[in-house]
């Protein structure tokens, strides 16, 4: 009896066994179903991987769509597209200076999807570069930079340079004229620094012209060096985005968005907490000391925040199917240029850098080391200490805040100036540099 | 709801992009012709076993790998030229098309059958045809694609191309230029057109100015050794049919060649490619070891323009036949030969000594110092006899009026309007004297014009007519010209105070003062170097004057060079330097300058000392 019992609950337990066993799969991997509650929303954000980077509850302001314009999550997504179609292109590439322009041939001729993986390459590369840009105005105009984001704007340029580089290094890699005299082009820039220059180009190309050394390097830069890095400065990007307390917003964001004067009369200023230095003697402060902003939100500050699964999340998917329509668009009509084999003894005339680098190569026809590498030089040194520069606290999270005319402004002329010389670069230039009309 | 109905075109967008692509990606026009060619095949198969070949197959591409030639090729041509090689598609059109069987090409007949000379599985289609191997759509395979080197030799001519001469540039004979990469025989009989261009490289004295490895070696113009390699055919008939379209600087002539010509030319250049595609590495090393004295591995014959035996033959005679034979005339004119380009050569005898003769011969920038004539490397004996010969062209010629003088001698240079622009003005340098500037003409006395006619002008192309016209004639040439082009009645020319002999002394101080003077006033025009092409001078008419002609500088005494500099040149851009501030002493300084440039070739000067001896 019992014998049989046990073998009918074996038998039970084995169907149980098998039965279970998809729900049991899923809610191994996915911890909790579909969130129909607010705590359900909260424990979707905490305990999954890929949602856990965001933070449970977003403020209503920063889902606003025209305020970041979505263009940080544009340049994220830009760099996911080129990670996965530069790995498939990878598959096909040999940096060979004998055997890489066939292989863009046959990307073009007969693997399957070469050409559209190519053109999708090229164009996000080229987007990535004016979303980066972008961005990065969208910060400045927002006045985004100020305490306690000072850092972030610095890592943010330096995402923008690694930006830049990377694009560079990639311009080589079809061995075509094109990027032939574009890298040489770009290489004697930097070959205009003072004491080094000379040093630091021979270090880029591993020889006195671009050549086969060249190729190699700009491969392993551009393949392996710069999208480590830049992965991991993303990361650092985005980590600090939730420590500083998520996106920017005016002071009187809550006010605006709900108006409630009782309540607002209470708000604790989210200012930072001053690290006490000798907390060992004041022991009241706990760890929980360093973490910025009031210990508990509940009931002191008006809550304008929504969960962030599902608000944010499909504002994220928005920018995202918006990124990829445009990229596959553009992809479908437009191919990425391929001129004649390298000849090493024809430059083009004029021969040009790639676009974003028309605006240096402008400047160096008036002036080689003022050109390529002094007004560079200071501008990105600038750049970076803008957030030390500008101190003053008002005006963030608005755009165009009046409080900054000033430094709106200055940077708005930085980057007129900039973009007209890129345009002058690579519309008004013929051969010999010398002035043309494109019309 | 604004954002999920952007949400949806948008997907929708990537959606209908991915179907395209898709589409493009799995229907290819090759699969077509492939199943289109295995359907004929199969009907026109004569048994079953036959047609069962054919049942099997599916579309795939195909493609040829050459190693042999140069570079490694992959030919896919044959994807869609699926039936070039099945004799049964000979009368079927493109694609299908069998390649047709010649006997030109080597091709036999063996019992019936064709065998081809040229296995497409050994050579591919590229070596001879060009395009690229590699496209799979006819835009690319066929070379379409402007950035594509090598078009479909003599088949597509590229969008860009000029339009004026695009339909020259097809032709079947354009392919010889591929066939002689291999067959670098001289008179290899199937390239017609290349041996044609070879001839008109040599005929039209292309040799003296241009360098090809193992025929020619002049330095003047650009080494078209490998030139089939770095440009593509419309390239090349563009640089020969009008020079300066690719150069604004060159001053290669536009020569009198029929179309015909061109074209040979044109193949014959696309057909120098540097290397013998059949020649392997190692082919080519023995080459060098079994002619350690030359640095040219290639197979092909040098020819040279050397005579394989000397001869020491400097009679006129022997001169007059190789006037003939090294095309002279391709450039000069002589009675009636007439190439249009060079001065005439029909009074040489009357003008020149055989020491000039021979010295311009070996070097003619040592006396005419921005000529373009080459310097052709004859040996001396020849220069010899061709002196010889010119000098017997001493005939005078029949006297006239000023007007018959004018045009019978002057006007090739100075043309009909006397306006300096005569035919071969353009290959000359510094130009022919503008007449109907009145500015200049008006402030030169008599005695000046009728020395620069009398004895030429030393340095530039104008000759001594001394023994060709005598003092009447002279005169009436100058009075023709000044009533017919100058239009200005002369008057009496102010004397100016300026000094006969150069008050400075020369001094290595004066030198270096006159240099920076130099530098700060005359560089604009006539350049750093000297040379009359400062960054000014292309806006000028007259040019500055090259002053490190030292022909011209030497023979112009000091009273012409302080007059020029101190009160300018009437009718051109040199201006009055005295009311900008210089002295006579800063302007003997400048002149000392000036004579020190051309110091060292002092001593080429006096031993050509010929305007003395007229």
């Amino acid at each position: 009896m019992v014998y049989g019992m046990s073998k009918n609950n074996q038998k039970n337990n084995f169907l149980n066994t098998v039965t279970e066993m998809p729900k049991a799969i899923w809610d191994s991997v996915f911890r909790n179903n579909l969130p129909h509650t607010d705590l359900g929303r909260s424990k979707t954000s905490f305990t999954n991987f890929f949602l856990h980077m965001h933070p449970v509850k977003v403020h209503k302001h920063t889902l606003k769509p025209w305020f970041t314009m979505g263009l940080g999550l544009m340049s994220l997504f830009l760099f996911m597209i080129l990670s996965v179609t530069g790995v498939l292109l990878m598959f096909y590439y040999v940096p060979s200076t004998t055997q890489a322009y066939d292989r863009m041939l046959d990307l073009r001729g007969s693997v399957a999807f070469g050409v559209f993986l190519r053109n999708m390459h090229r164009w996000s590369a080229h987007g990535m570069v004016a979303a980066v840009f972008l961005h990065m105005c969208r910060v400045f105009f927002t006045g985004s930079y100020k305490k306690p984001r000072e850092f972030n704007w610095v890592l943010g340029v330096g995402l923008f340079l690694l930006t830049l580089f990377s694009s560079f290094t990639g311009y080589l890699l079809p061995w075509d004229q094109l990027a032939f005299w574009a890298i040489t082009v770009g290489t004697a820039i930097a070959g205009y620094a003072p004491v080094v220059g000379e040093q630091m180009r021979f270090l880029l190309l591993g020889d006195t012209a671009v050549g086969q050394e060249a190729l190699l390097r700009f491969y392993v830069l551009h393949v392996a060096v710069l999208p480590l890095v830049m992965t991991g400065m993303v990361a650092i990007h985005f980590w600090r985005i939730r420590k500083d307390g998520g996106l920017s917003r005016p002071d009187d964001a809550d006010i605006v968005i709900t108006p409630m004067p009782a309540v607002a009369a209470n708000v604790m200023p989210a200012t930072i907490e001053q690290p006490q230095l000798n907390f060992l003697s004041k022991a009241r402060y706990g760890i929980q000391g360093l973490v910025r902003g009031p210990f508990t939100k509940v009931g002191n500050v008006p809550d304008n925040t929504v969960f962030s699964y599902p608000n944010l999340l499909l504002a994220e998917l928005f920018v995202f199917v918006l990124t990829v329509a445009g990229v596959v668009l553009v992809s479908a009509y437009f191919n990425a240029p391929l001129e004649e084999p390298v000849n090493v003894l024809h430059p083009p005339n004029p021969a040009k850098a790639p676009w974003y680098f028309l605006g240096l190569q402008e400047q160096v026809s008036y002036s080689a080391f003022w050109g390529g590498v002094g007004i560079p030089a200071i501008e990105v040194i600038i750049l970076m200490l803008v957030p030390y520069i500008d101190r003053g606290k008002k005006g963030v999270g608005k755009w165009f805040a009046k409080e900054r005319l000033l430094a709106n402004t200055l940077f708005l002329i930085f980057v007129v100036v900039n973009i007209l010389l890129i345009i002058i670069g690579t519309f008004f230039r013929g051969q010999n540099w010398e002035f043309v009309s494109p019309f | 709801m604004k954002m999920r109905l952007s949400l949806a075109i948008a997907s929708l967008a990537i959606l209908v992009v991915h179907g395209f692509v898709f589409y493009q990606q799995f229907f290819h026009k090759w699969e077509n012709y492939q199943q289109s060619y295995f359907d004929q095949a199969k009907t026109l198969a004569k048994n079953d076993a036959e047609k069962e070949t054919f049942a099997g197959r599916s579309p795939k591409i195909e493609q040829i790998m050459v190693t042999q030639f140069g570079s490694e090729r992959v030919d896919r041509c044959t994807t869609c030229h699926i039936a070039s090689d099945d004799p049964r598609f000979l009368n079927s059109p493109h694609p299908y098309k069998t390649h047709p069987y010649s006997e030109a090409l080597g091709d036999k007949q063996v019992d019936g059958r064709w065998e081809r000379r040229h296995k497409f599985s050994d050579m591919g289609c590229t070596v001879c045809h060009d395009g690229q191997g590699r496209g799979l759509t006819e835009f690319y395979a066929h070379g379409e694609d402007e950035f594509w080197n090598d078009p479909l030799m003599g088949y597509v001519t590229q969008e860009n191309w000029r339009a004026d001469f695009k339909d020259k540039l097809k032709g079947k004979e354009f392919m010889e230029a591929n066939c002689a990469q291999c067959h670098t025989e001289k008179n290899f009989k199937a390239t017609p057109m290349v041996n044609k261009g070879r001839e008109l490289f040599q005929s039209k004295n292309c040799y003296g100015c241009h360098r090809i490895e193992g025929i020619s070696n002049g330095t003047l113009g650009p080494d078209l050794s490998d030139v089939g390699k770095k440009w593509k055919i419309d390239y090349l008939h563009e640089s020969i049919v009008d020079p300066r379209a690719n150069s604004a600087t060159s001053f290669m002539p536009k020569f009198n060649l029929t179309n015909e010509e061109v074209k040979a030319l044109t193949i014959f250049l696309k057909s120098r490619r540097g290397f013998n595609y059949a020649e392997t590495t190692l082919d080519r090393y023995r080459a060098t070891l079994k002619k350690p004295s030359s640095n040219s591995a290639m197979v092909q014959p040098t020819e040279g323009n050397q005579p394989t035996t000397l001869n020491t033959d400097t009679s006129a005679n022997y001169g007059g036949q190789l006037f003939t034979e090294r095309a002279c005339a391709a450039c000069h004119k002589l009675g009636e030969l007439d190439g249009g380009i060079a001065p005439d050569l029909s009074f040489e005898g009357l003008m020149k000594d055989e020491q000039w003769l021979v010295a311009h011969f070996k070097n003619p920038r040592s006396l005419v110092p921005d000529s373009n004539m080459p310097s052709f490397g004859f040996p001396d004996t020849e220069f010899k006899a061709l002196s010889a010969y010119l000098l017997t062209q001493n005939k005078v010629p029949p006297t006239g009026n000023g007007q018959e003088i004018y045009q019978n001698l002057c006007l090739r240079c100075h043309g009909e309007k006397g306006d300096g622009h005569g035919m071969i003005a353009t290959y000359l340098d510094p130009y022919p004297r503008d007449f109907t500037n009145a500015g200049f003409m008006s402030s030169k006395t008599d005695e000046r014009l009728t020395a620069s006619i009398k004895n030429g002008v030393p340095g530039t192309s104008m000759p001594s007519w001394a023994k060709v016209l005598n003092e009447q004639q002279i005169k009436d040439v100058l009075t023709y010209i000044n009533q017919n082009f100058t239009k200005e009645t002369r008057t009496d020319i102010k004397q100016r105070d300026v000094p006969e002999q150069n008050p400075v002394a020369m001094s290595p101080e004066s030198v270096t003062r006159g240099e920076s003077i130099y530098l700060q006033r005359c560089t604009g025009c006539h350049g750093r170097k000297a040379d009359g092409k400062g960054p000014n001078s292309l806006d000028i008419l007259p040019r500055p004057r090259n002053l490190l002609n030292a022909e011209f500088v030497t023979r112009t005494n000091d009273r012409r060079l302080f007059e020029s500099i101190l009160y300018g040149v009437q009718g051109t851009a040199m201006p009055p330097w005295i009311d900008y501030g210089l002295s006579k002493d800063d302007v003997g300084d400048l002149v000392n300058y000036i004579r020190n440039l051309n110091k060292n070739k002092q001593n080429l000067v006096a031993a050509n000392a010929y305007v003395s001896s007229h």
